[in-house]
């Protein structure tokens, strides 16, 4: 059974997303459901991920309120109704 | 018929267009475009429609091309920029150069990690060139403080001049196809061996159709009082070459220091030609003064050139590709500054008087008539 979470876009992602702040995607794990936006989003995966299929270095991604650093990485399981957030880190400068 | 200066102006912040009459008097200036993103490269496209591209550095997001069909009012990304191959391991950190190809929509892009792109669509996709990015050299190339950037691309005829930070001078004589190293007596001060191979922190390269096999280099000088293994090598820092590159001599004697970033060729004399001498621990103007160096016999003999700079207390950076010349009979140069200053040096240099005082951190300067 595939998780239904829902993906919340920073701002300067949404014109990649199709304007919508959220997108419904049906994924078991964060790195899944990067792999789902790749085939549905192509002009919003590479914002995301470099051409390795790594996350970009100034980019958190959270499940609810977890980073998920803090938790099993890519590989942390999702469940029906997580809302993931992508946040740009904070800089200064 | 072409009436109009405009200036690419890219920033730490994004880029600038500066637009003058021919006379120069007044700049009006419009952007920031990509605002808030590094701009390291800009080109004004004068093929057909005049246009302007930009690389924007998107710290969080990636690399975005940006294009302008309306010389700079506006500007919107193209449908793609420069990406490795899936398999290939690399990662697309930053674009240093954006040149015009042979054919109406092909540009050149020279990237960080070094290596080099094609578009034949104006952008909107890109191809990389292996016959570089996948040299046998490619992984033995070290980053040098700015990054392992690809930063000069000179199409002159079947030949490709290539300058990479720190992998050196690189030379095609097929189009583009293979590439060979180019750097015989081109010095190297972070090593032991002062005259290698491949792997030189070449800074800028320049050349000028009118003297066919000239080519003019700024490499990374300032290695005179170099006391470890190896020795001192002084005067490294500013090069010539009379073969197409396949050589290179000195050209550094008369100058305050043969450290700096960028080097420019006078558009109507080839002979004549432009450094921007700094000191080499703190890559600043020599004693709190900057100055514009010119050469008007190759590289024999320097004068400074300083008239409306100012005369002390002034410690800015200009980088690799902040300084450029415009191509009117009466040509004007013009540099920009790491604190954000925008000059121009009006009638070839004579007299500098400073445009725009407070941009940010300048990055990038190109220049064309249109």
């Amino acid at each position: 059974m595939v998780a239904t979470v829902t993906l919340f876009l920073p701002e300067p992602l949404r014109t990649y997303g199709g304007g919508s702040a959220e997108v419904p995607v049906a994924a078991n794990t964060i790195r899944d459901l990067l792999d789902r936006i790749e085939q549905t989003h192509p002009t919003l995966y590479p914002n995301v991920c470099d051409e390795t299929g790594a996350v970009r270095r100034h980019l958190n991604i959270f499940i609810n309120a977890d980073n998920v650093r803090d938790l099993d990485g890519l590989q942390t399981q999702l469940k029906n109704g997580d809302v993931v957030t992508i946040v740009p880190a904070v800089s200064g400068g | 018929m072409a009436d109009r200066v405009v200036l690419t102006i890219g920033t730490k912040k994004g880029v600038f267009v500066a637009e003058a009459g021919k006379t120069r008097k007044r700049f009006d200036l419009r952007g920031p475009f990509g605002p808030g993103v590094p701009v390291y490269s800009t080109l004004v496209d004068t093929r057909g429609t005049p246009g302007i591209y930009a690389s924007s550095c998107n710290p969080f997001f990636g690399m975005k091309v940006l294009k302008s069909t309306d010389m700079g009012k506006s500007f919107k990304e193209t449908k793609s920029a420069p990406a490795f191959p899936k398999d290939d391991g690399r990662a697309l950190i930053n674009i240093w150069s954006i040149e015009p190809g042979s054919a109406k929509k092909e540009l050149w892009a020279g990237v960080e990690p070094a290596s080099l792109f094609k578009s034949y669509d104006g952008g909107d996709s890109w191809e990389m060139v292996p016959g570089i990015s996948n040299h046998e050299h490619s992984r033995k190339w070290n980053p040098g403080n700015g990054g392992l950037c690809m930063h000069t691309i000179i199409r002159d005829g079947n030949r490709v001049h290539l300058g990479i930070s720190t992998g050196g001078h690189y030379l095609s004589e097929d189009g583009g196809q293979t590439f060979t190293a180019a750097n015989t007596g081109v010095g190297a001060g972070f090593q032991p061996d002062p005259y290698p191979e491949f792997g030189q922190c070449v800074h800028k390269i320049a050349r000028h159709d009118d003297a066919p096999g000239r080519l003019y280099m700024q490499n990374h000088g300032g290695w005179a009082n170099w006391t470890g293994p190896g020795g001192p090598r002084p005067d490294i820092g500013v090069l010539r070459s009379d073969d197409h590159g396949h050589t290179w001599r000195s050209i550094a004697k008369g100058l305050p220091s043969d450290f700096g970033f960028p080097i420019v060729v006078h558009p109507h004399d080839a002979d004549t030609v432009y450094v921007m001498p700094l000191e080499p621990m703190t890559r600043t103007c020599p004693g709190g003064a900057p100055a514009v160096w010119r050469s008007e016999n190759g590289g024999e003999s320097w004068s400074r050139i300083a008239k409306g700079l100012p005369k002390k207390q002034s410690y800015f950076t200009i980088l690799r590709d902040a300084m450029t010349i415009d191509d009117l009979k009466t040509p004007a140069l013009y540099f920009g500054t790491t604190t954000g200053q925008l000059w121009i040096g009006r009638e070839s240099g004579e007299k500098f008087e400073c445009l725009f005082d407070a941009l940010p951190p300048i990055h990038n300067v190109k220049v064309a008539v249109v």
